[in-house]
Protein backbone atom coordinates (compact mmCIF):
# COMPACT_ATOMS: atom_id res chain seq x y z
CA UNK A 1 0.00 0.00 0.00
CA UNK A 2 2.76 2.38 0.99
CA UNK A 3 4.83 1.52 -2.09
CA UNK A 4 1.93 2.29 -4.40
CA UNK A 5 1.52 5.69 -2.80
CA UNK A 6 5.18 6.45 -3.28
CA UNK A 7 5.05 5.54 -6.97
CA UNK A 8 1.95 7.64 -7.42
CA UNK A 9 3.78 10.69 -6.05
CA UNK A 10 6.63 10.08 -8.46
CA UNK A 11 4.29 10.17 -11.43
CA UNK A 12 2.71 13.44 -10.37
CA UNK A 13 6.11 15.07 -9.92
CA UNK A 14 7.18 14.02 -13.42
CA UNK A 15 4.09 15.54 -14.97
CA UNK A 16 4.87 18.93 -13.46
CA UNK A 17 8.29 19.25 -15.08
CA UNK A 18 8.00 21.11 -18.41
CA UNK A 19 9.21 19.04 -21.35
CA UNK A 20 11.17 21.79 -23.04
CA UNK A 21 11.79 25.05 -21.23
CA UNK A 22 12.24 27.15 -24.33
CA UNK A 23 9.43 25.71 -26.46
CA UNK A 24 6.85 28.43 -26.74
CA UNK A 25 3.89 28.15 -29.00
CA UNK A 26 2.74 31.73 -29.45
CA UNK A 27 -0.36 30.58 -31.28
CA UNK A 28 -1.55 28.99 -28.06
CA UNK A 29 -0.13 31.59 -25.67
CA UNK A 30 -1.36 34.69 -27.50
CA UNK A 31 -4.34 33.77 -29.66
CA UNK A 32 -5.57 37.35 -30.14
CA UNK A 33 -2.36 38.32 -31.91
CA UNK A 34 -3.22 36.09 -34.83
CA UNK A 35 -6.71 37.45 -35.44
CA UNK A 36 -6.00 41.17 -35.14
CA UNK A 37 -6.25 43.14 -38.36
CA UNK A 38 -4.22 46.25 -37.52
CA UNK A 39 -0.51 45.96 -36.78
CA UNK A 40 -0.86 48.11 -33.65
CA UNK A 41 -3.57 45.78 -32.29
CA UNK A 42 -1.47 42.71 -33.00
CA UNK A 43 1.52 44.21 -31.23
CA UNK A 44 -0.64 45.08 -28.24
CA UNK A 45 -2.16 41.58 -28.10
CA UNK A 46 1.30 40.04 -28.20
CA UNK A 47 3.44 42.34 -26.08
CA UNK A 48 1.04 44.67 -24.30
CA UNK A 49 1.20 48.46 -24.34
CA UNK A 50 4.78 48.84 -25.44
CA UNK A 51 6.68 51.70 -26.99
CA UNK A 52 9.35 50.11 -29.17
CA UNK A 53 12.39 52.19 -30.05
CA UNK A 54 12.92 52.39 -33.76
CA UNK A 55 16.50 51.24 -33.88
CA UNK A 56 18.87 48.32 -34.36
CA UNK A 57 16.35 46.16 -36.22
CA UNK A 58 16.82 45.74 -39.95
CA UNK A 59 14.01 44.44 -42.13
CA UNK A 60 14.83 43.76 -45.75
CA UNK A 61 12.45 43.08 -48.61
CA UNK A 62 12.46 43.96 -52.30
CA UNK A 63 11.15 47.47 -53.03
CA UNK A 64 8.87 45.98 -55.63
CA UNK A 65 7.72 42.36 -55.33
CA UNK A 66 6.50 40.75 -58.51
CA UNK A 67 4.95 37.73 -56.79
CA UNK A 68 2.73 38.50 -53.83
CA UNK A 69 2.58 34.81 -53.03
CA UNK A 70 6.25 34.56 -52.07
CA UNK A 71 7.92 37.78 -51.01
CA UNK A 72 11.42 37.32 -49.54
CA UNK A 73 11.88 39.01 -46.16
CA UNK A 74 14.92 39.16 -43.89
CA UNK A 75 14.97 40.29 -40.25
CA UNK A 76 18.29 40.99 -38.65
CA UNK A 77 19.31 42.47 -35.32
CA UNK A 78 22.29 42.34 -32.95
CA UNK A 79 20.12 42.93 -29.90
CA UNK A 80 20.14 40.15 -27.28
CA UNK A 81 16.60 39.04 -27.93
CA UNK A 82 13.92 36.92 -26.34
CA UNK A 83 11.45 36.99 -29.20
CA UNK A 84 10.97 38.63 -32.59
CA UNK A 85 7.59 39.29 -34.20
CA UNK A 86 6.92 39.91 -37.88
CA UNK A 87 3.91 41.94 -39.03
CA UNK A 88 2.59 43.48 -42.23
CA UNK A 89 -0.39 45.68 -42.98
CA UNK A 90 -1.57 44.26 -46.30
CA UNK A 91 -3.29 41.00 -45.32
CA UNK A 92 -6.60 40.49 -43.47
CA UNK A 93 -4.63 39.74 -40.32
CA UNK A 94 -1.35 41.44 -39.59
CA UNK A 95 0.76 38.90 -37.69
CA UNK A 96 2.94 36.72 -39.88
CA UNK A 97 5.24 34.96 -37.45
CA UNK A 98 6.65 35.13 -33.93
CA UNK A 99 10.14 33.74 -33.40
CA UNK A 100 11.26 32.55 -29.97
CA UNK A 101 14.97 33.25 -29.73
CA UNK A 102 16.72 30.27 -28.19
CA UNK A 103 19.85 30.46 -26.07
CA UNK A 104 22.71 30.91 -28.49
CA UNK A 105 20.21 31.95 -31.12
CA UNK A 106 20.98 34.70 -33.58
CA UNK A 107 18.40 37.12 -34.93
CA UNK A 108 19.00 36.72 -38.63
CA UNK A 109 16.01 35.11 -40.24
CA UNK A 110 14.93 34.87 -43.87
CA UNK A 111 11.70 33.53 -45.21
CA UNK A 112 9.08 34.16 -47.86
CA UNK A 113 5.67 35.56 -47.06
CA UNK A 114 2.34 36.26 -48.71
CA UNK A 115 1.28 39.85 -49.18
CA UNK A 116 -2.12 40.76 -50.57
CA UNK A 117 -2.30 43.60 -53.05
CA UNK A 118 -5.82 45.03 -53.10
CA UNK A 119 -7.50 48.00 -54.71
CA UNK A 120 -7.61 49.48 -51.23
CA UNK A 121 -3.88 49.30 -50.53
CA UNK A 122 -2.81 49.70 -54.14
CA UNK A 123 -0.13 47.11 -53.60
CA UNK A 124 1.61 49.28 -51.04
CA UNK A 125 2.39 48.24 -47.53
CA UNK A 126 4.84 48.11 -44.67
CA UNK A 127 6.55 45.09 -43.17
CA UNK A 128 7.39 45.57 -39.49
CA UNK A 129 9.54 43.58 -37.08
CA UNK A 130 9.44 44.04 -33.30
CA UNK A 131 12.25 42.64 -31.16
CA UNK A 132 11.66 41.84 -27.49
CA UNK A 133 15.03 42.33 -25.83
CA UNK A 134 16.26 40.27 -22.92
CA UNK A 135 16.64 43.68 -21.25
CA UNK A 136 12.86 43.96 -21.15
CA UNK A 137 12.83 46.71 -23.80
CA UNK A 138 11.36 46.59 -27.28
CA UNK A 139 12.84 47.66 -30.59
CA UNK A 140 11.49 47.79 -34.08
CA UNK A 141 12.34 48.23 -37.72
CA UNK A 142 10.32 48.29 -40.88
CA UNK A 143 10.49 48.48 -44.65
CA UNK A 144 8.02 49.70 -47.24
CA UNK A 145 7.08 47.47 -50.10
CA UNK A 146 5.08 47.50 -53.30
CA UNK A 147 3.49 44.29 -54.53
CA UNK A 148 2.40 43.83 -58.12
CA UNK A 149 -1.26 42.89 -58.22
CA UNK A 150 -2.53 39.53 -59.35
CA UNK A 151 0.41 37.60 -57.96
CA UNK A 152 -1.03 36.07 -54.81
CA UNK A 153 -4.16 34.20 -53.69
CA UNK A 154 -3.96 31.62 -56.51
CA UNK B 1 12.78 11.80 -45.65
CA UNK B 2 10.91 13.46 -48.38
CA UNK B 3 9.12 16.49 -47.01
CA UNK B 4 12.06 18.74 -46.25
CA UNK B 5 15.32 19.86 -47.77
CA UNK B 6 17.71 20.80 -44.99
CA UNK B 7 21.17 22.29 -45.36
CA UNK B 8 23.13 22.99 -42.18
CA UNK B 9 26.75 24.07 -42.28
CA UNK B 10 29.21 25.57 -39.85
CA UNK B 11 30.99 28.79 -40.78
CA UNK B 12 33.30 30.03 -38.06
CA UNK B 13 31.36 29.68 -34.83
CA UNK B 14 27.94 29.87 -36.43
CA UNK B 15 25.74 27.20 -37.97
CA UNK B 16 23.87 28.46 -41.03
CA UNK B 17 20.69 26.64 -41.92
CA UNK B 18 18.55 26.69 -45.02
CA UNK B 19 15.39 24.61 -44.81
CA UNK B 20 12.53 24.14 -47.24
CA UNK B 21 9.43 22.15 -46.40
CA UNK B 22 6.50 21.07 -48.56
CA UNK B 23 3.16 22.42 -47.40
CA UNK B 24 0.25 23.98 -49.27
CA UNK B 25 -0.11 26.68 -46.58
CA UNK B 26 -3.76 27.24 -47.49
CA UNK B 27 -5.06 30.48 -46.08
CA UNK B 28 -8.63 30.80 -44.84
CA UNK B 29 -9.49 32.76 -48.01
CA UNK B 30 -7.84 30.25 -50.34
CA UNK B 31 -9.47 27.31 -48.56
CA UNK B 32 -12.89 28.93 -48.72
CA UNK B 33 -12.52 29.40 -52.47
CA UNK B 34 -11.66 25.71 -52.83
CA UNK B 35 -14.32 24.51 -50.43
CA UNK B 36 -11.85 22.84 -48.09
CA UNK B 37 -10.55 23.49 -44.58
CA UNK B 38 -7.74 25.96 -44.15
CA UNK B 39 -4.50 24.26 -43.25
CA UNK B 40 -1.09 25.78 -42.77
CA UNK B 41 2.01 25.23 -40.66
CA UNK B 42 1.60 26.89 -37.27
CA UNK B 43 4.85 26.00 -35.52
CA UNK B 44 8.37 25.11 -36.59
CA UNK B 45 11.10 24.00 -34.23
CA UNK B 46 14.73 23.03 -34.83
CA UNK B 47 16.73 21.05 -32.29
CA UNK B 48 20.16 19.59 -31.90
CA UNK B 49 19.66 16.71 -29.49
CA UNK B 50 17.53 18.14 -26.67
CA UNK B 51 18.45 21.74 -27.30
CA UNK B 52 16.03 23.96 -29.19
CA UNK B 53 18.09 26.19 -31.49
CA UNK B 54 15.32 27.82 -33.48
CA UNK B 55 11.60 28.20 -33.01
CA UNK B 56 8.81 30.12 -34.68
CA UNK B 57 5.02 30.26 -34.38
CA UNK B 58 3.61 30.94 -37.82
CA UNK B 59 0.49 32.07 -39.64
CA UNK B 60 -1.28 31.43 -42.93
CA UNK B 61 0.91 34.14 -44.43
CA UNK B 62 4.11 32.21 -44.92
CA UNK B 63 4.46 31.39 -48.60
CA UNK B 64 3.53 27.97 -49.96
CA UNK B 65 6.30 25.41 -49.39
CA UNK B 66 7.93 27.62 -46.77
CA UNK B 67 11.59 28.43 -46.96
CA UNK B 68 13.48 29.38 -43.82
CA UNK B 69 17.01 30.55 -43.22
CA UNK B 70 18.35 30.91 -39.71
CA UNK B 71 21.59 30.81 -37.72
CA UNK B 72 22.71 29.74 -34.28
CA UNK B 73 25.98 29.39 -32.36
CA UNK B 74 27.92 26.20 -32.91
CA UNK B 75 29.38 26.23 -29.39
CA UNK B 76 29.06 22.84 -27.74
CA UNK B 77 28.28 20.95 -30.93
CA UNK B 78 30.41 18.06 -32.11
CA UNK B 79 30.95 16.12 -35.30
CA UNK B 80 28.02 13.90 -36.13
CA UNK B 81 25.44 16.17 -34.47
CA UNK B 82 22.21 16.34 -36.39
CA UNK B 83 19.76 19.18 -36.79
CA UNK B 84 16.18 17.97 -36.42
CA UNK B 85 13.36 20.16 -37.73
CA UNK B 86 9.74 19.60 -36.75
CA UNK B 87 6.73 21.38 -38.13
CA UNK B 88 3.17 21.20 -36.85
CA UNK B 89 0.15 22.37 -38.81
CA UNK B 90 -3.36 23.51 -38.01
CA UNK B 91 -4.74 19.99 -38.41
CA UNK B 92 -2.32 18.74 -35.75
CA UNK B 93 -0.06 16.87 -38.14
CA UNK B 94 3.63 16.94 -37.31
CA UNK B 95 6.58 16.03 -39.49
CA UNK B 96 10.17 15.71 -38.27
CA UNK B 97 13.24 15.31 -40.43
CA UNK B 98 16.91 15.63 -39.64
CA UNK B 99 20.24 16.24 -41.29
CA UNK B 100 23.83 16.04 -40.13
CA UNK B 101 25.40 19.45 -39.60
CA UNK B 102 28.35 19.83 -41.98
CA UNK B 103 31.69 21.21 -40.93
CA UNK B 104 31.61 20.27 -37.25
CA UNK B 105 34.86 19.07 -35.71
Amino acid sequence: MERRKFLGLGLVAAALVPASLSAVDFRKEKPDTWTAHKVADSIKALYGDIKPEEKDVTVKAPKIASNGGAVPVTIQSDIAAKSVALFQDMNPESTVAVFTVAEGGIVDYSTKIKLKATDENGGNGTITAVVEGTDGKFYMGNVKINVAKGGCEG
Amino acid sequence: MGNMKIKAKVKGDIVKVKAAMKHAMLTYDQAKAKGVDANFITHIEAKVGDKVVFEVSTSQFLAKDPLLKFKFKSEGLKKGDKLAITWTDLSGKTVTEDKKIKGLK
